[in-house]
């Protein structure tokens, strides 16, 4: 008992811990780089080693197992620039938390996810850029978030806490943030809280769901199937491939949050679809790094083309990310999805349209963007240089996850059963692919 | 009158627009259909221009590129292709005499010029404006001489920079840029490519040659007149509102809606010929085959279905100016005018910028965002947008350009081989004279310089090959030796020649001979069983005689079963193509007999030589072979009469069986010719002997009328279509006059006049492959693209003529009495030689045949190891034996997309004795034109070479020229690609432009190109004083000199010196060992 007590305590402090030590190695940027993988890597690790007996919701261990390695693959997506220095630190603070959030017992579990989105708005104040109009929405919708969290903690009032859900789990209209976040949160703290967020969100959403009408869950579905219809449209009409991306992934946890409703049940599935459907954005946005960092921080995705006969192996690696973002089998996005559709009974209504048609809009724009980017002709006037050791690293680690998410049964995930305050044990959602 | 003037005016209007669109067509080259592909210079209607001034012409109009990209000429200086010092030659007149220091090191002006060339340093290259990468280990040195940099670059002032680009935006409207370019340039629309989208779709469905199953209506009109009747009933195209009223308002000459459509636009008068080159070299394959249809009025496709470049442009200049008007309404609130643009671009400077940056991706994202915004909901916000890019961005464009020229300045250094930290103790103006260099020699300078280097090397290889050879040294050998040769024999001059010929003089006692492979027989040629004529001489010239191959008569018994066979094999192909093509059958075949279809493809792809093998054999057992021979003499008037009665009682019985009851033997010979004759007369009623002999067929006078009337109608037995057929029997074969000028000029222009072998051979060219739409690319040029296997037997026949050699013996070309002449074929892609008509060979050269056939197999196999030798695809020497293996599964492969890959690499022309080059390995690069001076005292035979081989020579280096420097704008693609359309040309994918020139497999091997693209270098061994004289008398001659499309080097006989003639018209003594 003493020992499953201590267990999350150890899972959060490696990478606070990590981030205060890399301190000492502040003005080297290579090497504190060079820390801050090996720290995620060390809480991977942790997480491994008291993986049974960390207790897990309804959607299982999964988020846990996967915030080190998109920590990891975040860190290691980005070019070795001093600029890059805070966020690096940044994403062991935020890694940290996130376990902390997923792991701890309440209270302490819900002051860390007040001050976690505390320190989003911070750092998202910090990089406001007054040009952008948006990014004070996002930064009002983080601050709502921060309050509704505070809230949530010192009452266990269900509103607040649903509030925040559809804060950190977007869905319209409080997705500004999300987007901000997406958009605006420097180097590799925007890919990791691509996952980190929404993962928070379920699991809340997991404990919450149950005790929430199922009267009070109708403006639920029909927000979030018209959010899926929103995000699909918007992400259409996109020329700038991070919000392309924020509006496509918003477009497919609309999805999600239609499905969580609609069964009012937050099963292994949702975490594998939602698993798969995060990394794989982080991946398509450490893809998008790339590109950036060869050509500048706000390049047009239209100015760069031809990349499949100069940068082969970055052609490969997107292409991948692509297809398992197009919700293709046999990667973790496909395998989640059906997971779900498989659990809902079959009714006649609009959500099967919508769903089409949020589908069919991301195989467009999806396939839009990689194939402007890897075909067409070779211009003259950029330097072609395929992807380093660390980015091919990094991009090859997000296709063999969502590889192995596609293919690996979901009740692998699931932790040691939590004892509940009354006793009971939560009966876990059998594998029914 | 007054009525008449506003007519004559119109007239007068349409009259100067023909004559404007006829100078603005001129950059369009002709497209041959690709049954008879022509190489040829793309840019051959301005080559009045100088090279240099073509290329430019060509990158305005089609967009192509002149020259290779300067990395592969970097390539090739890595590589020992191009040595330093040619390369340095070629920089030597842009080098200025100036100086400059870095460090202490004294920098000379020519000497960064070499380092910019060899180097690379003026690759543009778009340094990102937030670079994130700092591996580079000069990263820091390259900030501090950006730091240094600071004060002496320009700071360029965007306001400045804006007013520049609508500087050049106006200056460039109408001349480099049309209005729907424009609009697509600043607006992101894609007029260009929407209408391009349209007028494929018409002018794929109007010129298509019956490869359509559903042949386009209306075509009969037309093009203008078609389109106009069919586009009324689409429903809105390219989004044109109310197209059907418009369309039908439009004019229905052609010539007025054009103009209509340029007054509309408002087009100024002395921009529409530039204005209309811009429209048609937007498809330049479709409108260069437009060009060639229309002038070639006797093509009956031409004639059935016309069409002309005016009847393209009113309807290309209709979807422009439709689209132009609604973007420029919609986007803009402007009308979409020439001159509404114009003052669009001055008053809304900032707007257009923007806009245009935008569209051009050159805006950081989240400026192109703003833009988006601004553009959507027509929002005023353009002055502060503008005014934060200037706060924002173009300092940041300013840092990155320093830290670009900091760059360039340490790669300076680095290839000059100083140390990059001597930079810092430069002094800042010195730095900024480096760079002000560097700019000023952009990389788009680079490829004439490039150029001229890389042609050197190879000029200086030939040149000193030639030099050394003994017969180049005076005094000429004028006796050759006195033994009598084998063989002589005489291949097209073509490089693919070139090795076998070596190898054939090496297997023996033979002697070669180079020649247009027609052979100076201008005719048009119909093999037995076909119902086409191809013509079997250079695109350039006219047909003269018509010839045409026949059955021996020894085989008549067989001529009637080959005849039925064949027939029925065409039924079968026919009948198997009208059920693929039908709407309903395909859906059965694809089941009934689709399976059958496996055992072809599984020959075809596993074992393609034994399929080509067994193919051929089963071909041969259902249709037996026929010996043939040609109409050579020309048939006297008795004979033609009979021929063409014959003809005409044919038809009558056939027309007979068809549209009476008769039965073949109630058809008596006496009826036919009764009949014949009444429908040549001009009788109306039938006479008394003609109703006798119809009696016992039962046939009344009225049915008789009838019959008659149609057989004046429907089969053409009239007096007139007698008349033209007469007139074209007797254009068939040659009177014995032509025949003797025919073989004289041949024999003498080849130099071969004394000491005759006793075969001589004349050994056409062409070629076997598989899956190959322009497969005729591989045979014979000097033949239209055919194979000139009907030259070389006509040659050969008329040179085995007792009364010719009579006469050319009185005309001082006295051939021996044992020498026979025979007529052959070598197949360039499996080296194998074929000869033909050896049953008229004399008894008593049997032995001299048999020997022949032996070197004659020889040469064939040394030819295909040292082709094998050269296919980038063979990593490993083959031995013999494989060799042939090899080149006859090439051929026979249907994935093999490169059959032969003979005839790139081609450089150069060699006009003179083959003792100049003979046991000079050529590689295959060269044309040899035997030529012997010595024969032609007045010089006149070499005119003829001149202004015909030499032609043919630089229309086949130019083609494989432009095809490899810019394969997409002047080659055709990827043959992956390559569709069939309208059995006219091919296609990218399945729409696109009619794709020019060769494929992009023929000339590049993987990235880098095969062939060497060079300008032609024509070596001619003659006295100069004739050569200049020519020159002078030809304008063609003179393009090519002076205009340096083609490099002339002088053989001096007497002197055994090379000269250069230059674009001056000077001539400059070769050093031999250093080229020019």
């Amino acid at each position: 008992m003493i020992n499953s007590m201590l267990t999350p305590w150890l899972v959060v402090a490696v990478p606070l811990l990590g981030a205060l030590l890399g301190v000492a190695v502040w003005s080297q940027p290579e090497k504190l780089k060079a820390w801050s993988v090996t720290v995620t890597l060390g809480s991977l690790l942790a997480v491994i080693v008291s993986f049974l007996t960390l207790t897990g919701s309804t959607e299982g261990l999964l988020f846990v197992l996967l915030l080190p390695l998109a920590a990891s693959v975040s860190l290691l997506g980005q070019p070795v620039h001093q600029d890059h220095r805070l966020a690096w630190v940044g994403t062991l603070v935020f890694l940290g938390m996130g376990l902390g959030i997923l792991t701890l017992p309440s209270p302490i579990g819900a002051i860390a996810l007040t001050l976690l989105l505390g320190l989003i708005t911070f750092v998202l104040y910090w990089h406001h850029d007054p040009f952008w109009g948006p990014s004070w929405v996002g930064i009002g919708t983080y601050g709502l978030g921060t309050l509704c969290a505070g809230i949530a903690a010192m009452t266990n009032s269900a509103i607040p806490s649903l509030l925040a859900c559809m804060i950190l789990l977007p869905l319209i209209p409080f997705h500004y943030g999300y987007v901000a976040a997406l958009t605006r949160l420097p180097g590799s703290l925007s890919p990791f809280t691509v996952l980190l967020l929404p993962a928070i969100g379920l699991h809340k959403l997991a404990a919450l769901i149950p005790a929430i009408s199922e009267f009070e869950t109708l403006p639920v579905i029909v927000l979030a199937l018209s959010g899926a219809l929103y995000g699909a449209i918007k992400a259409l009409a996109q020329s700038r491939v991070r919000l392309l991306l924020a509006y496509g992934s918003l477009s497919f946890f609309s999805l999600l949050w239609w499905f969580v409703a609609t069964s009012r049940n937050v099963s292994p599935q949702s975490a594998v679809f939602l698993g798969s459907l995060s990394l794989v954005t982080a991946g398509l946005l450490l893809a998008w790094q790339v590109i950036r960092t060869r050509y500048g921080d706000d390049v047009d995705p239209r100015a760069i083309s031809g990349l499949a006969a100069q940068m082969p192996q970055f052609a490969v690696l997107i292409s991948l990310l692509a297809l398992a973002a197009m919700g293709l089998p046999p990667f973790g996005v496909f395998a989640g999805f059906m997971g779900l559709l498989f659990a809902l009974p079959m009714t006649l209504s609009i959500a099967p349209f919508v769903v089409a048609i949020a589908w069919l809009a991301a195989s467009w724009y999806i396939l839009d963007l990689v194939q402007g980017l890897l075909f067409g002709h070779k211009r003259l006037e950029l330097r072609y240089e395929d992807v380093r050791q660390s980015e091919f690293a990094a991009l090859l680690i997000v296709v063999i996850i969502m590889f192995a998410l596609g293919l690996a049964p979901t009740n692998l995930f699931e932790g040691a059963p939590r004892i509940s305050g009354t006793g009971a044990i939560m009966e876990p959602v059998s594998w029914n692919r | 009158m007054e009525s008449l003037t506003p007519f004559a005016n119109i007239e007068t209007r349409r009259m100067g627009l023909r004559g404007v669109i006829h100078l603005a067509s001129e950059v369009v080259a002709q497209y041959w259909p690709m049954r008879t592909f022509v190489h040829h210079n793309p840019l051959h209607n301005l080559e009045y221009l100088p090279f240099k001034e073509t290329v430019i012409r060509g990158k305005q109009f089609l967009g192509g590129n002149g020259y290779l990209p300067s990395e592969f000429y970097r390539h090739y200086l890595r590589s020992g292709r191009i040595q330093s010092r040619h390369m340095e030659t070629a920089v030597a007149p842009l080098a200025r005499d100036e100086y400059t220091t870095i460090g202490l090191h004294r920098v000379s002006h020519g000497e960064v010029l070499c380092a910019c060339l060899a180097e690379g340093l003026c690759t543009p290259v778009e340094e990102p404006l937030d670079a994130r990468w700092e591996h580079d280990p000069y990263y820091q040195l390259d900030v501090a001489i950006a730091n240094r940099l600071e004060a002496v670059l320009p700071s360029p002032d965007v306001d400045e920079r804006v007013r520049g680009l609508v500087s050049c935006a106006q200056a460039s409207l109408g001349r480099l840029m049309t209005l729907s370019h424009w609009c697509d340039q600043v607006l992101g629309s894609a007029i260009v490519d929407r209408i391009n989208h349209e007028l494929i779709k018409w002018c794929g469905g109007f010129l298509d040659e019956g490869h359509a199953t559903w042949a386009m209506p209306e075509r009969e009109q037309g093009l203008y007149l078609a389109w106009k009747a069919l586009a009324a009933h689409e429903w809105s195209p390219c989004g044109i509102s109310d197209s059907k009223r418009k369309i039908a308002s439009l004019p229905n000459y052609p010539e007025d809606a054009v103009l209509e459509s340029l007054d509309a636009l408002g087009i100024p008068e002395d921009l529409r010929q530039d204005y209309l080159s811009l429209q048609l070299t937007a498809l330049p394959g479709w409108t260069g085959f437009i060009k060639w249809r229309s002038e070639k009025c006797d093509y009956e496709w031409q004639q059935a279905y016309p069409v002309e470049a005016v009847e393209y442009l009113a309807i290309r200049l209709w979807y422009v100016r439709e689209l132009v008007q609604q973007t420029c309404q919609q986007e803009l609130g402007i009308a979409g005018t020439y001159q509404s643009v114009t003052d669009y671009m001055r008053q809304r400077s900032k707007e257009y910028f923007l806009r245009r940056e935008r569209a051009a991706s050159r805006l950081p994202a989240i400026y192109a965002e703003e833009v988006d915004r601004l553009q959507h909901q027509r929002a005023q916000g353009w002055d502060k947008l503008y005014e934060r890019y200037q706060l924002d961005v173009a300092p940041r464009q300013l840092r990155v350009a320093r830290h670009g020229a900091a760059k360039q300045l340490r790669s300076l250094a680095l290839a000059l081989q100083l140390d990059p930290a001597t930079l810092m103790t430069t002094a800042p103006d010195k730095l900024a004279c480096l760079v002000e260099w560097m700019k000023a020699f952009p990389e788009s300078d680079h490829g004439p310089v490039w150029l001229k280097a890389f042609e050197s090397g190879y000029q200086e290889q030939l040149l000193g090959a030639l030099a050394r050879s003994p017969a180049a040294q005076p005094p000429l050998n004028v006796e050759p030796g006195l033994e009598r040769l084998h063989s002589q024999t005489v291949f097209c001059m073509d490089v693919r020649s070139e090795p076998f010929r070596r190898h054939l003089e090496l297997s023996g006692a033979n002697g070669t001979y180079g020649f247009a492979g027609f052979f100076a027989a201008f005719i048009r040629y119909r093999a037995w069983g076909k119902e086409h004529d191809t013509e079997q001489f250079p695109v350039i010239m006219r047909a003269k005689n018509e010839v045409r191959e026949i059955p021996r008569s020894y085989h008549d018994p067989v001529v009637s079963k080959h005849t039925a066979r064949t027939r029925m094999v065409y039924a079968g192909h026919t009948l198997l193509h009208d059920l693929k093509e039908n709407v309903v059958t395909p859906y059965v075949m694809a089941e009934s007999v689709g399976w059958f279809y496996g055992f072809p493809i599984i020959g075809k792809t596993f074992l393609p030589t034994l399929h080509g093998r067994l193919t051929s054999w089963l071909q041969r057992l259902f249709v037996p072979s026929i010996a043939t021979t040609l109409t050579v003499d020309k048939l006297a008037p008795t004979e033609t009469a009979e021929m063409l009665m014959a003809e005409q009682q044919t038809t009558i019985r056939q027309a007979l069986q068809e549209c009476t009851s008769l039965r073949s033997s109630q058809i008596t010979l006496a009826l036919v010719e009764a009949l014949r004759q009444w429908a040549l007369s001009d009788k109306s009623a039938p006479d008394a002997a003609l109703l006798s002999v119809a009696t016992p067929s039962k046939l009344s006078g009225e049915t008789l009328n009838r019959f008659v009337t149609t057989l004046r109608q429907r089969y053409a037995i009239t007096q007139r279509s007698a008349s033209r057929k007469k007139e074209r029997i007797t254009r068939t074969g040659l009177t014995l006059d032509e025949q003797i000028l025919t073989v004289g000029t041949a024999l003498r222009m080849m130099g071969l006049t004394r000491q005759f072998a006793r075969l001589v051979l004349f050994c056409a060219h062409g070629s076997t492959s598989e899956n190959n739409p322009f497969e005729s690319a591989l045979d014979c040029g000097a033949c239209g693209g055919n194979e000139g296997k009907p030259n070389a037997r006509l040659l050969a026949m008329m040179a085995n003529n007792q009364k010719v050699r009579e006469r050319l013996a009185k005309t001082g070309l006295v051939i021996p009495s044992d020498t026979h002449f025979l007529a052959g074929q070598v197949d360039t892609t499996t080296d194998e030689v074929q000869l033909f008509d050896l049953e008229d060979a004399p008894p008593a050269h049997c032995a001299d045949i048999a020997r022949l056939i032996h070197d004659l197999n020889e040469a064939s196999r040394r030819t295909s190891l040292e082709r094998c030798s050269r296919f980038p695809d063979l990593t490993e020497p083959l031995p013999i034996p494989e060799s042939i293996a090899h080149v006859h599964r090439r051929s026979a492969d249907w994935s093999q997309v490169r059959p032969e890959w003979g005839l790139s690499s081609n450089a150069s022309l060699v006009i003179g004795r083959r003792d100049l080059t003979k046991g000079v390995d050529l590689g295959g690069r060269v044309f040899l034109q035997s030529y012997d001076y010595r024969e032609d005292p007045g010089g006149h035979l070499l005119e003829v070479l001149m202004i015909g081989p030499q032609v043919v020579a630089q229309w086949i280096n130019m083609e494989h020229y432009f095809s490899t420097v810019d394969n997409e704008a002047y080659g055709s693609g990827s043959k992956i690609y390559h569709n069939v359309v309208g059995r006219v040309g091919i296609m990218s994918g399945p729409w696109s432009d009619l794709r020019l020139g060769l494929a992009q497999q023929t000339v590049m091997n993987g990235d880098v190109p095969y062939h060497e693209p060079m300008r032609l270098l024509s070596v001619i061994e003659a006295p100069r004083e004739w050569i200049e004289k020519l020159i002078a008398r030809h304008e063609v001659l003179r393009q090519f000199y002076h205009n340096e499309w083609v490099h002339l080097v002088v053989l001096e006989p007497e002197e055994g010196i090379l000269y250069q003639y230059r674009p001056t018209g000077e001539w400059a003594k070769v050093d031999s060992g250093s080229g020019f």
